[in-house]
């Protein structure tokens, strides 16, 4: 039974509610918007990377750099357009 | 047909990496459609008319079991490909079967707040707002529907036929998929209903 529960991706498991429970914080504690979303920020980014390594095993084949580089590029281009976009029209830059 | 065994079998034949690379290219192409919903969302949150605000119809606790349940989700499938990784056919079974009760319960949730939204006035109609978060939760929950019956399908091939590379290939491929939609769904319940919420 012991093996089926590989230490590594349970470690990876309660880290990721470790995680979602410091984003929580935002809502159940009385924070400024910009220390909020800097918690959000930092949070969402570490867990979306937590479950690239460990639970998609993203570098483990001989294919790894090349899933690592669309990855990494399609979250470039995926930042550059929110970002982008929120600066022309939200913020008026 | 070449095999290697020094790889997984969901490796062990060329065929099988490429469809293991080609559906990360297809992910980047994915992150970029929930890019343009996030944009769209986060360019007209603002724009509510006269209709309510994110904080108005926001509610924690549904939010939150979403939340766990797809954390849970993509926790069980990762095992599931573990198990498969040790020839344990029904365990990895077992734990493919728990994901998709719990992406079923995660789908029964998000019904249920659909419904919510729609008798307190919140529709597709309502404001630039309601509609953009309507596509993006729905795009998301269109994914996880379609991962539903995929699974299945899954299930129902490593029953019949067993772990052969081909069948190991696809498991693994839709676990993939899986991930990536709790993945999306981080960025949903961080930048969507916490600050929402939060404002």
């Amino acid at each position: 039974m012991k093996e089926l529960f590989p230490a590594k991706q349970v470690m990876g498991f309660v880290f990721s509610l470790i995680l979602t429970a410091v984003a929580l914080l935002v809502y159940f504690t009385d924070l400024s918007f910009g220390v909020g979303m800097t918690i959000l920020l930092v949070t969402a980014f570490i867990q979306a990377f937590l479950q690239l390594v460990v639970f998609m095993h993203a570098g483990e084949s001989k294919d790894g750099k090349s899933i690592y580089t669309t990855i990494f590029y399609g979250v470039i281009i995926a930042l550059i357009t929110v970002f982008g976009t929120l600066l022309i029209l939200l913020w008026d830059m | 047909m070449k095999l290697d065994h020094t790889q997984p079998l969901e490796y062990s034949t060329d065929q099988n990496q490429l469809n293991i690379l080609g559906f990360w290219i297809f992910l980047g192409a994915e992150i970029m459609l929930f890019a343009t919903l996030f944009t769209a969302y986060f360019t007209l949150e603002g724009r509510t008319g006269s209709g309510p605000t994110p904080a108005d119809i926001f509610e924690i606790t549904p939010v939150l079991i979403e939340t766990f349940v797809l954390l849970t989700s993509s926790f069980t499938i990762g095992l599931g490909v573990h198990a498969m990784r040790l020839g344990r056919k029904n365990a990895m079974l077992t734990f493919f079967g728990i994901t998709l009760l719990l992406g079923l319960g995660f789908l029964g949730v998000e019904i249920y707040e659909f419904t919510h939204y729609y008798h307190v006035g919140a529709t597709y109609q309502t404001s630039a707002f309601t509609a953009a978060l309507l596509t993006t939760l729905g795009t998301h929950g269109a994914h996880v529907t379609l991962g539903l019956f995929w699974g299945l399908f899954i299930i129902l091939q490593v029953k019949k036929r067993g772990l052969t590379p081909e069948n190991a290939n696809k498991s693994f491929i839709f676990s993939l998929y899986w991930h990536f939609l709790d993945v999306v769904w981080i960025f949903i319940f961080s930048f969507i209903y916490l600050k929402g919420m939060m404002m």
